[in-house]
């Protein structure tokens, strides 16, 4: 009978043909855009992959790591005081002006490492020596850098150039690869006392202490002993960047903006395959009806639309995801918008796109159940 | 139920259906209509029984409870002694399911399927494997002139054609009972002939019946008896003698 159910379904070319388009469509929304969302949510905590450190501490205030609010250049002593804390060391971050040759001017992150320990140095570095930051005037710049600062430059920047920040030459001993930020802006890496000298003066310049725990001692811990002994607000990395992205999602409009849209592919897909799928139903009801009459239980139909709307609802899987991966190829090449696609959200969508078929089944189902057989014998 | 008794009725026929008292009605309070007011009659094995009547009279609403599709209030319907009134919903589905053959008015013949396909189903519902079902459908198909069109669809036949795979779907799973619903119908003289003469010989089988709803009085000759009803009730029942001399095929 399933192989039945399946004929009856492929017959319809019309309204299978509407059915998976539906879905497919349905599909594409509501992943393309989770995958949007959830890379712009990974923006948000690039800082933690591009600077590495075990604990983050920042002012009591802070509460997501693109926050800054300076301390005292003391609190790295308090931090190191801790016990359970087997390194502390300071890092300076802030946002700054860059000119650019043509005369515009940029802006650009700056990080500013420890200098003796290089703590939260970049991860890849593409050209030249990570150590000769700590030349005079050394930056070294992530490759988005290399193409936002290069305008006006006959060639792009390359390791030996200089540019100004805030006014104060800068020289290229370096170029790294860093994950795009949430404010797209480009990262300059630097040491933490030529930081200091892009920018001005304040009386505060300690923006983050950087910390480890000793062997033995988890992360969470140890920030927690932190916050405890200190009064500072203390993060392992994880809980930092659930931190963050939980306050983007409080405090801005984008889950909302992002949700809507989600809903709306989940609401064309309901609509769509219910509608569609009912009036499939409606259709084949006369034939329903004498299956029904010949001796197909209500069991075995409800079986057969089942099937019928689950096989939609994988094609029309299938198509939408696939488009949706195609779609992260295209993108994730240029980097912009950001995509971003863990396994739990193909299987998360397929769950929902199942519901929604399941839906469409039952509706149709309703109606058969209560189709008297002699139907068949009515004009 | 099968009660295992054998009904037989005063002339010494046996019995295929029994009907007594049976009421039907549909809707409810002053828009309550009784199609079936107390029917009796009967249908004896290896004869095809017409119902004729005027239009509303309660032939399809007879025909439905007697094939078990449709529910009925009061009187007792045994078919080859299964006793309908007694059945529980489920046991009545496995009834129509193993005993009921169905030749509708409109052939109903699913239009996305193939010939084979179409008469396959009835099989597949008693959970005969595909490539039997297939096998012996195409048997069938066959025995009644439409051998090298299996994989054919419904709409590239003729409705004499797509009758006749309707008849091959009515037969294939060996029912006991054959309804027919208006079989002529949709046809023209000679087709609807032609489609008779297939059903009396359907008919004349010992341990088998049809039962034909009917206004076509071209196709009266074909019965074996005819049933007139009028009102709900059964109001005369005609013998053919010509029909009831001729001998039952085995």
């Amino acid at each position: 009978m399933f192989r039945l159910a399946l004929k009856m379904l492929l017959g319809d070319r019309a309204k299978y043909a509407m059915l998976i388009g539906g879905l497919a469509f349905a599909t594409l929304l509501m992943m393309q855009q989770s995958a949007v969302f959830l890379g712009l949510m990974s923006w948000t905590t690039s800082h933690l992959r591009n600077i590495r450190a075990p604990i983050w501490v920042g002012d009591a205030k802070v509460e997501q790591a693109n926050e800054v609010k300076a301390m005292r250049d003391t609190e790295v002593n308090r931090v190191r005081s801790v016990p359970g804390v087997d390194w502390a060391v300071p890092l300076f971050f802030t946002i700054l002006q860059s000119r650019l040759q043509d005369g515009n001017f940029k802006p650009v992150m700056i990080v500013g490492l420890d200098t003796a320990t290089l703590v939260g140095r970049p991860a890849l570095m593409l050209k030249g020596r990570l150590e000769d930051v700590r030349l005079p005037n050394a930056v070294i710049i992530d490759d988005l850098a290399v193409q936002r600062l290069s305008a006006g430059r006959k060639k792009p920047l390359e390791v030996g150039d200089v540019f100004e920040i805030n006014d104060k030459e800068a020289r290229i001993v370096g170029i790294c690869k860093a994950e795009r930020h949430f404010f797209g802006y480009p990262y300059i890496f630097t040491t933490f006392d030529q930081a200091r000298l892009f920018s001005p003066k304040t009386r505060k310049m300690l923006s983050i202490v950087l910390a480890s725990p000793i062997k033995g001692r988890s992360a969470v811990d140890v920030a927690k002993a932190i916050r405890a002994e200190t009064g500072l607000a203390a993060y392992d990395e994880n809980g930092f960047g659930w931190a963050t992205i939980w306050w983007y999602v409080r405090n801005t409009g984008i889950p909302m903006s992002f949700g809507t849209t989600i809903l709306l592919g989940f609401i064309v897909g309901i609509v769509i395959c219910g509608q569609t799928f009912y009036l499939f139903v409606l259709d084949n009801l006369r034939h329903l009806g004498a299956l029904k009459a010949m001796g197909a239980s209500n069991f075995t139909i409800a079986t057969m639309l089942l099937l019928q709307a689950m096989t939609v609802g994988v094609v029309g899987f299938g198509i939408g995801a696939g488009l949706t991966v195609l779609f992260g190829f295209g993108v994730l090449d240029k980097g912009m918008p950001p995509f971003m696609m863990p396994w739990q959200l193909p299987v998360g969508t397929f769950i929902v796109i199942m519901v929604i078929c399941v839906f469409a089944a039952v509706l149709g189902i309703l109606r058969i159940w209560k189709v008297e057989p002699a139907i068949v014998f009515r004009g | 139920m099968n009660n295992g008794a054998t009904n037989t009725n005063g002339n010494g026929y046996t019995l295929a259906v029994h009907v007594r008292g049976v009421t039907k009605t549909f809707g409810k309070g002053e828009a309550a209509v009784q199609a079936l007011k107390g029917v009796d009659f009967d249908v004896r094995q290896g004869e095809m029984l017409m119902i004729v009547g005027p239009s509303g009279c309660g032939k399809t609403t007879l025909l439905s409870v007697i094939a078990g599709t449709l529910e009925f209030e009061n009187g007792e319907i045994d078919v080859f002694n299964h006793s309908l009134h007694s059945l529980k919903p489920r046991e009545v589905t496995a009834f129509r399911k193993r005993t009921v053959g169905f030749i509708f008015q409109q052939f109903n013949l699913i239009p996305t399927l193939t010939l084979v396909e179409n008469v396959s189903v009835p099989l597949l519902i008693n959970g005969v494997g595909w490539r039997e079902a297939e096998e012996r459908s195409a048997a069938i198909l066959a025995k009644l002139g439409l051998a090298g069109r299996e994989r054919n669809t419904p709409a590239q036949l003729s409705g004499g054609q797509q009758q006749r795979v309707a008849i091959a779907r009515a037969l294939v799973h060996e029912p006991r009972m054959v309804i027919c619903d208006e079989p002529t119908s949709a046809l023209d003289k000679d087709t609807g002939q032609q489609i008779m003469e297939q059903l009396r010989d359907i008919a004349r089988h010992p341990e088998r019946c049809v039962i034909v709803v009917t206004h076509d009085n071209r196709v009266f000759k074909f019965a074996d008896r005819m049933t007139e009803m009028e009102d709900g009730r059964v109001q005369r029942v005609h013998e053919n003698p010509e029909r009831i001399s001729e001998p039952l095929n085995h």
